[in-house]
């Protein structure tokens, strides 16, 4: 997979994750029995912040929870670990709307940065020249402002009467939109089409930087040897440069799907209660319920479901073939 | 196909890439564009191969204008430098690139039989990383000439080989040439590649064609410095002209200017249109061409310089008459297997260089031992004295 290291909460860890190869250059054979044995533990060393925090931060609220997930009782009572399966049926049960909808909003968001992005890092790539890196800290640039802010500034732009509904509106767009059920009531706002819209923009630049990254190490003689070999500009595309840059859009679509499926910002900022996705309704379950089963459960449902799609979409995409 | 370039001009800015070039690559030919970095030659390829614009002129091919076409609708293709194979598809899919894309069903009999002639049969699954140089090259060659193309032009193809197999490759390269009978154009700026496979060699300089012939006429009679030092080594000596082509010799006499000794060389081998007596040119000989006799000093040598037909008394034993000599002192003598190279330096110019053929080496020939060099009138050429002597040399 492309290495773009998008700002993420991981960020420390994945630093770690790939240690200086552990190699043995010739200059440690003069070196003392005590300074080759000191070398050769060297990886490890470097090993341990990113082992600790990961076995702090990931494994050990990994096995509480799962913990969680299995507890019945009350908050009063004090809840126990009794085995309790049923809470993941349960929950599949109750919120199952809430799963397919995160999922749907996620897919249609992901679609769209990829229709929205490919053309973008493709001319920030191979024909910006030197505006290229303006260009690259223009979608960058949002990052500077805070998530909620910006998604909060959405909500600004699509209330009513604002321009943007004004506009779909007397375009007859909203016709159109509202007959594809996404608006409803000559609205945009609280309704799907805001909050796909909000993800769409929000996960973007995660779209757009893998994506420039693996365009923008095409070999240009690539495209040149096809034109030569009778492919006419958009056949390159076809057969040399998309299939070049598949790493890139398995990257990019990767970090905007997941993320977008367990959102619940912009449905709670730019929804209504029928837009909530999963991750609302787990927010919901821990922080006003304070049914902690029942939100473990879902969030592991929400895990598992997605670590399944993404190993199906790796396998069809096939990227290990590429370069 | 015959390629005829006409006026053709290449500017990047205010950067003169080519200057107008005018150049007709015969129907069939190996053609070379030989020359140092930057001196236009890639840029002439380009043009000819369409991914590169040019700023004037035209190009033919045969009675075509294809100066404006675009690459894919050319009927030329081009082996590129870094052989440029897509890495996402494998051996016989990058050969049958070409011919899918024009639509051709059935590619497997064609893709085999060119796998067959760049004899990597049993590579056809394989992906390009998977190759080693060598084999990648000849992918690069094989997936251009599938389409039968009317010129194949080669980018520097063997520059990334390794010294043996650029000399195995140079010889497959002539023999697939030679069984296709397709016009190569071939750029490298390796003189040697150029000589052993091409059957004319343009040798460009500074965006402009310096010498174009056939290699044995640019390596035996160079019209210019740039091309005596690029191609191979040169030995240059200025002289001043004492007497022109008469109706009873055809024979051109000069001086040296450093010791005033005579030379001689026929008068089709000087460079300079009409020269006068008195006028200042440069001598040229190639070190191998040069045989050494040993003298026991200085004095029984320098006798000999006489007008004319040289004194047969001062001619030291085992120097054949009428040869152009000089005489000097040797400062360095290395062995190179085939052959021994000297450095001498001689009062006519400061130092020549000499091949001697490995086979009965006079063993007296060693630094500080006394020289007469001797040369056949007709291994020496003249060149212009305006230009500057050291151009090409630095280039290799």
């Amino acid at each position: 997979m492309t290495a773009v290291a998008p700002p993420s909460p991981s960020g420390p860890a994945s630093a770690g994750a790939a240690p200086p190869a552990g190699k043995d250059p010739d200059g440690a054979v003069a070196e003392a029995g005590a300074g080759r044995a000191r070398r050769g533990l060297t990886p490890y060393w470097l090993l341990l912040p990113a082992g600790l925090w990961l076995a702090v931060f990931f494994v050990a609220p990994l096995f509480y929870q799962a913990s969680t997930s299995v507890q019945s009782g009350s908050l009063e009572e004090g809840f126990r670990v009794t085995w309790q399966f049923s809470n993941y049926t349960d929950a599949l049960g109750t919120y199952g709307e809430h799963f397919v909808r995160s999922f749907c909003y996620a897919a249609v968001a992901t679609a769209l940065c990829l229709f929205i992005g490919y053309p973008l890092a493709y001319m920030i790539a191979l024909r910006a020249g030197r505006w290229r890196n303006l260009v690259l800290v223009m979608v960058i640039a949002p990052f500077f402002t805070s998530f909620l802010i910006r998604t909060l500034a959405w909500k600004t732009i699509l209330s009513d009467g604002g321009p943007v509904v004004g506009a779909l509106s007397s375009l007859h767009i909203l016709d159109v939109t509202h007959w594809l059920g996404l608006t409803a009531d000559d609205r945009v706002l609280a309704t799907p089409l805001a909050v796909v819209c909000g993800l769409t923009y929000n996960f973007l630049p995660f779209m757009i930087l893998p994506l420039y990254s693996s365009l923008e190490r095409i070999d240009t003689s690539l495209l040149e040897a096809a034109r030569d070999l009778y492919a006419k500009p958009s056949t390159t595309f076809r057969k040399v440069t998309f299939p070049l840059s598949l790493p890139g859009v398995v990257a990019g679509t990767l970090l905007t799907f997941i993320p977008a499926s367990g959102d619940y910002i912009n449905a709670q900022l730019l929804g209504s209660p029928s837009e909530q996705m999963v991750g609302n309704a787990i927010q919901k379950q821990f922080l006003n319920v304070l049914d902690y089963p029942t939100a473990a459960a879902m969030s592991f449902i929400l895990m598992a479901l997605i670590l399944l799609m993404v190993s199906v979409y790796m396998r069809k995409a096939g990227t290990e073939e590429l370069v | 196909m015959t390629i005829t370039l006409s006026g053709i001009t290449k500017t990047f800015g205010d950067f003169t890439a080519v200057h107008p070039l005018d150049l007709t690559v015969p129907e069939g030919s190996f053609f070379a564009l030989l020359g140092a970095s930057g001196c236009g030659k890639t840029t002439t390829l380009r043009m000819i191969a369409g991914l590169e614009e040019p700023t004037s002129g035209t190009i033919l091919l045969g009675d075509d204008d294809i100066t404006h076409l675009p690459p894919h609708k050319r009927p030329v293709n081009t082996v590129f430098q870094n052989y440029a194979l897509f890495p996402h598809l494998d051996v016989s899919e990058n050969i049958a690139f070409g011919l899918r894309r024009r639509g051709v069903k059935s590619v497997s009999k064609q893709v085999a039989e060119m796998l067959d002639l760049v004899q990597l049969g049993d590579m056809a699954r394989r992906k390009p990383r998977q190759l080693s140089g060598g084999q990648q090259q000849r992918v690069a060659l094989a997936r251009a000439l599938i389409n039968r193309p009317q010129v194949l032009l080669l980018d520097e193809p063997l520059g990334a080989l390794d010294l043996k197999l650029r000399r195995q490759m140079q010889l497959e390269l002539k023999r697939i040439q030679t069984e296709v009978g397709i016009t190569f154009v071939h750029v490298t700026h390796d003189q040697e590649e150029a000589m052993t496979m091409a059957d004319s060699v343009a040798v460009m300089y500074g965006g402009r064609v310096e010498q174009l012939g056939p290699p044995a006429e640019l390596y035996e009679n160079p019209r210019s410095t740039f091309v005596a030092n690029f191609l191979g080594t040169s030995n240059l000596i200025e002289a001043q002209v004492v007497s022109g082509a008469t109706a009873e010799s055809d024979e051109l006499r000069l001086r040296t200017v450093g010791d005033d000794t005579a030379l001689r060389l026929p008068a089709a081998r000087c460079a300079v249109e009409g020269v006068e007596e008195g006028a200042k040119v440069l001598v040229g000989v190639r070190p191998e061409k040069i045989s050494l006799t040993h003298t026991d000093g200085p004095d029984t040598a320098s006798e000999s310089v006489a007008e004319g037909a040289p004194a047969p008394a001062g001619v030291p034993a085992g120097v054949p008459e009428g040869h152009n000599r000089l005489t000097g002192r040797i400062t360095d003598a290395s062995y190179l297997g085939v052959s021994w190279q000297y450095l001498i330096e001689t009062p006519a110019c400061s130092e020549l260089t000499v091949y001697e053929q490995n086979v009965a080496r006079d063993s007296r020939l060693t630094p500080g031992a006394h020289v007469v060099l001797h040369w056949r009138p007709e291994h020496t050429f003249a060149l212009d004295a305006a230009q500057d002597a050291a151009a090409g040399e630095e280039a290799i």
